[in-house]
């Protein structure tokens, strides 16, 4: 196991090393900041000094040299435009993605399991097919759209909700419900699918065969041999979440790292681009090591292997 | 053993089944009618909801929309001050001033002001913040924004005028210019003045000034506060203090103001603004624009580009952005000194437009040649739909034209020089804000053949520029009315579309009368509570 863990994270370094140094040149391919940091109308003159002095006019190859020396000293760089440190900045707008990411994985698969095992249950049951259109709806259901709609009957209308912001609970309500829909769909398409399989198997029927009680039989026998493909899924939808839920967090103002991002990237903003790209890369990298250890976890064959 | 089976599974079935409304119901259970209403009756504090979040709150940064609207007249003040309705200077910090020579002015001081952190206004103090806004010598030895500030208050506004302070006495202040500068007391209206005691070397993120309200605090990615400032010098301002949130989506923000959340979105898009009780239209000067490139060919003959103005049917096109944008003949709105309002837009003629194109062609002009409209997206709501009608309109009258949007950064690129040698004929959209008072703010930069977005190049318009730049009073109104004339006229360097309007909400708790001025800043001061 040590000697896994020890290969994944050497391979993990790599590919970070690796993405760091494209990020790097593919950001200052899109061209100079100069002229979005300055005013439309700041002269010739005023733009050339803003650029000299902020090394922007560097060759691209000397400015990456300051930015790996600045890094030895984990030094990140700083955001001009917000004029503070720049993984500062992504620090502090990462736990709301993490808590906005996690709560909402943790609510789709949690009613997935649950949706998809009863639609399994009784396949082409009056319970299947209306779970089945749900969660076909929920997966293709675009996220701006329900956002808004959600905002205007919720909020506006009913006024039960409010519209944006972070807050208490009810705060929590819309974001979740509108990020979890297509995690939620796909995963009820999953397990529906992988405990389709499970259940018609050999060893479910002979577990039925001795008594073993139908809540074992489903949540211990089946439910276990459909969680790899649930796993996979999971993991990979867990993976888009943490880089940041764009929409969601744009629309209900939630301060995460995606927003961060996506405006940085348009802003050329470039330390906070390498900032964010930098830890979000990590996040992924722990968490397809913790979704390898899940599979050893739930399966002793790959243990063994 | 089979019913124990079917009755087992039927229970669990009904169990978990209930799990999703158990969750629902807790979910609603939580949030109730107006229980999110942070702006109730008793609450005397302003929620403003803006569309981004300020990008540094520094004084010297107050020209930028996004930080003015929270500092500028709130927290931080100027010498003077535009007086919305009509571009006059009004006095603010200043109480009066006169022009000592063509370099200098003398602004007489108001006495018994203090900075938030208790260091008196006075001549002394006052140069001092001068000198933080237009100094240029400290020079940065590394990239950490220290050392020499980026101000937008000088880059923006000031170019290559330098101005510093010179106390005559504690309330009398002279304030001298590197060059003849006839309209200072107009350009003092954008310098906000900080605390002797913000540092020289570095933007701040808690400013100090004299204003009405003080910075309170600042969460990143969700809120800033303000309160009211009892030392304040004016009248005590109604608004215990103010909150700023802000939120992308226009819909959003009108959604907060509907349901109490906030108190006033100074900017919603059109489609948003359907509640006229709440929503107000305001003249928010910016003029939108196709500019012309009028040194490549065919666009180089001015038949084709009164014919490009003649295909344009303005009336129609409001449709797409606004019934209230008004057809724009200039590139200043009414109301800044120097709009000449005798100029007339071109009226939609398209047999006229095709009499010209056919006569260009006749002599030679290359009228086949494809041209290209590039344009922003997100320069103002509905911008790529207007674009696309507008192309549609050159193509009904024969041009030969196609259409290319561009995110900010390659949009600028186009827009300053230097230009690409293979650049083409090229029709650039863009929108222009001038709420400066003066003409002077705009025209240089466009038109002149130094100006840094200029693509036009004419001697006598120069000469105008010069002439305008140097005089004051109604000479200097009237030289630049003729230079404005020139350009829409003679030159015809632009396809001028509208002067455009701005819709802001305003809740139904407080008094608020959004104007040309919401687009930059929003006087907490002038927000009142309705009985």
């Amino acid at each position: 196991m040590t000697r896994f863990l020890a290969r994944r994270s050497v391979h993990s370094a790599f590919a970070l090393v690796g993405l760091i140094v494209a990020v790097f040149f593919l950001a200052r391919l899109t061209g100079d900041p100069t002229n979005l940091f300055l005013p439309l109308d700041a002269s010739l003159e005023t733009r050339k000094e803003f650029a000299h002095k902020h090394g922007f006019d560097r060759p691209a190859i000397e400015q990456f040299w300051s930015f790996v020396k600045d890094m030895s000293h984990g030094d990140l760089g700083y955001s001009l435009r917000k004029q503070r440190p720049a993984m500062e900045l992504v620090l502090e707008a990462y736990p709301t993605t993490l808590k906005l990411a996690g709560a909402t994985m943790v609510i789709a698969i949690a009613l997935a399991i649950v949706i998809g095992a009863l639609a399994a249950y009784r396949p082409g049951g009056v319970f299947d097919r209306i779970s089945g259109i749900a969660s076909l709806a929920g997966a293709s259901a675009p996220d701006f759209w329900v956002a808004i709609t959600g905002i205007l009957i919720f909020s506006v209308s009913l006024r039960w909700l409010p519209t944006s912001g972070v807050g208490g609970f009810p705060y929590w309500i819309m974001p979740i419900t509108v990020l979890a829909l297509r995690p939620f769909g796909l995963l009820v398409q999953v397990v529906r699918s992988s405990m389709l399989s499970a259940l018609a198997s050999a060893y479910v029927k002979t577990a039925r065969a001795k008594g073993v009680s139908e809540r074992t039989v489903i949540f211990v026998h089946a439910l276990r041999n459909a969680c790899l493909s649930i796993v996979t899924v999971a993991g990979d939808l867990t993976v888009g979440l943490i880089n940041g839920a764009v929409i969601v967090e744009t629309v209900f103002g939630w301060p995460g790292v995606g927003k961060l991002m996506i405006d940085s990237v348009i802003q050329r903003d470039f330390p906070i681009v390498q900032a964010s790209i930098m830890l979000t890369a990590t996040a992924i990298f722990l968490l397809n090591i913790a979704i390898d250890l899940i599979y050893v976890a739930l399966d002793p064959r790959i243990r063994h292997q | 053993m089979n019913g124990t089976y079917m009755h087992e599974k039927a229970r669990m079935s009904s169990r978990l089944l209930y799990l999703p409304l158990y969750a629902g119901a807790l979910a609603l259970s939580m949030g109730f009618g107006g229980m999110f209403q942070a702006a109730s009756a008793q609450n005397k504090t302003v929620t403003i909801v803006l569309s981004e979040e300020p990008e540094g709150l520094d004084g010297c940064n107050a020209n930028r929309s996004s930080v003015g609207r929270v500092v500028k007249q709130n927290i931080v003040e100027t010498l003077t001050e535009i007086d919305p309705k009509d571009g006059s200077i009004t006095p603010r910090l200043a109480l009066s001033w006169e022009k000592v020579n063509d370099t200098t002015w003398r602004f007489k001081l108001r006495q018994g002001v203090k900075f938030h952190d208790g260091a008196p206004f006075n001549a002394e103090t006052a140069t001092k913040a001068i000198h933080r806004t237009m100094d240029t010598s400290v020079k940065s030895g590394n990239a950490r924004g220290t050392g020499g500030l980026d101000c937008e208050t000088r880059t923006k506004s000031f170019g290559d005028l330098k101005i510093v302070g010179k106390p005559v006495d504690a309330y009398t202040l002279d304030i001298v210019a590197n060059k003849a500068v006839p309209i200072l007391p107009t350009r003092m209206g954008v310098v906000s003045l900080s605390s002797p005691n913000t540092p020289n070397d570095k933007l701040v993120l808690h400013p100090i000034g004299t204003g009405p309200y003080t910075f309170e605090k600042w969460v990143p990615g969700q809120e800033i506060t303000l309160k009211r400032f009892d030392g304040y010098w004016g009248k005590k301002p109604e608004a215990d203090g103010a909150r700023y949130i802000w939120r992308k989506e226009s819909a959003v923000r009108a959604a907060m103001v509907k349901v109490g959340e906030a108190d006033i979105a100074p900017n919603i898009a059109v489609q948003d603004a359907t509640d006229p009780s709440m929503d107000f239209s305001y003249p928010n000067s910016e003029t939108t624009r196709l500019r012309i490139d009028v040194t490549q060919s065919p666009l180089n003959d001015r038949r084709v580009r009164l014919a490009l103005n003649y295909a344009i049917d303005r009336e129609a096109l409001k449709t797409v952005l606004s019934n209230d944008v008004i057809p724009a003949t200039q590139i200043v709105v009414p109301g800044i000194s120097g709009h000449n309002p005798k100029l007339k837009p071109y009226p939609y003629d398209p047999e006229k437009a095709k009499k010209l194109l056919a006569e260009a062609k006749a002599a030679g002009v290359p009228v086949d040649k494809e041209l290209e409209i590039i344009g922003r997206t997100n320069l103002y709501p509905n911008g790529t739909e207007h674009m696309e009608a507008t192309m549609a309109m050159l193509q009904a009258v024969g041009f030969k034209v196609k259409m290319r949007m561009l995110e900010v950064a390659e949009w600028i690129d186009i827009l300053t020089k230097p230009y690409a040698e293979d650049r083409g004929p090229v029709l650039l959209q863009g929108q222009h804000d001038n709420n400066n008072g003066d003409a002077v703010f705009s025209v240089f930069n466009k038109y002149a053949c130094k100006g840094a977005q200029s693509v036009t190049c004419d001697e006598k318009l120069d000469a105008l520029i010069a002439k305008a730049s140097a005089l004051s009073g109604d000479e200097r109104r009237k030289t630049w009315e003729e230079a404005l004339r020139r350009i829409h006229e003679d030159m015809v360097c632009d396809v001028f579309m509208y002067h455009m309007v701005g819709y802001s909400r305003v809740g139904k708790r407080v008094n608020f009368k959004p104007s040309i001025s919401t687009n930059s800043e929003i006087h907490i001061a002038q927000v009142t509570f309705k009985k």
